[in-house]
């Protein structure tokens, strides 16, 4: 007998749908359930920037991922990666959270762009990401936002249970508390793009010598309208 | 047996709407566009710092309570939408709209666009020009809001097809009043003329004088970016204006 349905029930309808995207759900794909979190998970231990200049945002990270946070488990990752066309994340906490999560954004600023005919603002991305992040799926993300859009520079930090905190500034990591401490003596609200590159480097330096977590040099994109550049350096390049 | 009225060939297309006639109509669906015709007026202008909603809404007893007429309907702060056709499946389409509106504000945290919610709620149309046992919207939407700063305004059909205009007219009398939109309209009109040429068009075409309680009448306005029904004492201010009698006089 032919098979008119494809296997379908021949009773049922075709169900219609109410089309109400779910906010707190990425369209394509599903949240991982969260899990475990265990010493077999590698994780970026870390050093994370981002400092918002009039001209762009500078974003820096360490290079070193760790198990059990004893072992240097890689030392050449690349911890911000672009998301959006200026704009950029860091992989904070465990590397699949954070990679899958980035796929997950990347895939919803496409979808608005070619939906909408231009690009998502800094701010909306920065709310969909801590709505992804609401209730910590991606166990133990911290990701920096930053980015530039027609109204200027925005960083945000992002943190495991979804909340979005804007500022000049801002640290995440297990670096974080020595990396401040560059930041707050260094820091002006006048800095160039240059200037700040230097002053995020420095901080990252300050906290590779301390935090087990962090090492292996740097590597830095910086945002501006034109779009997103980012390469590796050692620290002795750019101190 | 009556029923079996009209081309039989015909019949057997217009019953499915899923189904296509061999000349690659959707009868259902144009059907539907004929429950449309049926509803009376209404109108939306587009000006330089503004969008204008109005409906015809005389009530055919003095004992109707007029409020209980739906024809303008507030979607978000910024977005407005007048409908003609069958109130019942209009409810839905607006309802389907604040909701969506607000999925918007959860998701991005911030105002949906009037084009996306727009192309949201024809999406929604179409499924039911394709689904078995559906039956498709009676309804015509009229879409207007700001959009960064700017005007907007759409239409939807019951194909579900979305379209922008400057000014336009669903329901009943849409073809003497799309005549009278293209006669008479202006790119520099402002809110008020805008207002006036709304509130005369659905003058102009009508057979009845337009009173304040036989329009309603709302706004979308750049500088507030708020929507706002205006009331009868409102209204009979910009009547004043207008040539309210009607053609037969």
């Amino acid at each position: 007998m032919t098979d008119w349905n494809h296997g379908m029930d021949p009773t049922q309808q075709p169900s219609l749908d109410d089309g109400m995207q779910s906010p707190y759900e990425p369209e394509l794909g599903t949240l991982p359930s969260s899990g475990n979190d265990e010493e077999t998970v590698n994780k970026t231990g870390t050093t994370t920037i981002g400092i918002a200049t009039d001209d762009g945002v500078i974003v820096a990270t360490d290079r070193r991922a760790s198990l059990g946070g004893r072992f240097v488990s890689n030392k050449n990752v690349q911890k911000v990666e672009q998301i959006h066309p200026t704009a950029a994340l860091t992989l904070v906490g465990s590397v699949g959270g954070a990679q899958s999560f980035i796929r997950s954004l990347r895939a919803e600023v496409n979808l608005y762009e070619v939906r909408r005919g231009g690009n998502i603002s800094i701010p909306a991305l920065a709310t969909l990401a801590g709505n992804f992040a609401r209730g910590g799926p991606f166990f133990a993300i911290n990701p920096i936002l930053g980015g530039v859009d027609e109204d200027g520079s925005h960083v945000f930090s992002i943190d495991p249970a979804g909340g979005v905190m804007k500022d000049d500034y801002t640290v995440t990591g297990s670096g974080l508390t020595v990396a401040y401490g560059t930041l707050e003596s260094q820091y002006e609200d006048d800095l160039s793009m240059e200037e700040a590159r230097t002053v995020a480097a420095d901080a990252v330096s300050a906290a590779a010598e301390r935090d087990t977590g962090s090492g292996n040099g740097l590597v830095i994109a910086e945002v501006d309208q034109e779009g997103v550049e980012i390469d590796t350096y050692e620290y002795d390049d750019l101190l | 047996m009556q029923i079996m009225q009209g081309n039989s060939q015909q019949q057997a297309y217009d019953r499915g709407i899923t189904i296509f006639s061999p000349d690659g109509r959707l009868y259902q669906v144009e059907y539907a566009r004929e429950a449309v015709k049926r509803g009376t007026a209404s109108v939306g202008v587009r000006t330089t710092d503004g969008v204008v909603l109005a409906a015809d809404t005389r009530v055919r007893s003095p004992l109707l309570e007029r409020s209980s007429v739906e024809k303008l309907h507030k979607i978000d702060d910024h977005v407005g939408i007048a409908s003609a056709g069958h109130v019942a499946d209009a409810r839905q389409l607006i309802d389907f709209a604040r909701r969506d509106a607000q999925v918007n504000q959860l998701r991005y945290d911030e105002p949906i666009d009037v084009e996306s919610l727009t192309k949201d709620i024809t999406d929604q149309i179409q499924q039911y020009t394709q689904t078995g046992g559906a039956r498709p919207f009676g309804v015509a939407l009229i879409v207007g809001g700001i959009q960064n700063g700017e005007p907007r305004l759409f239409e939807t059909d019951p194909s579900g097809t979305p379209y922008e205009w400057q000014a336009l007219a669903v329901g009943g009398n849409r073809e003497d009043l799309l005549s009278y939109f293209e006669d008479e309209y202006r790119e520099d009109l402002d809110l008020d003329g805008g207002i006036d040429l709304a509130l005369s068009a659905l003058a102009e075409v009508g057979d009845k004088e337009v009173t304040p309680e036989g329009v309603a009448l709302g706004t979308i306005d750049v500088e507030t970016e708020q929507y706002r029904q205006h009331t009868d004492e409102e209204i009979e201010t910009y009547l004043e204006d207008v040539d309210t009698e009607g053609e037969e006089e």
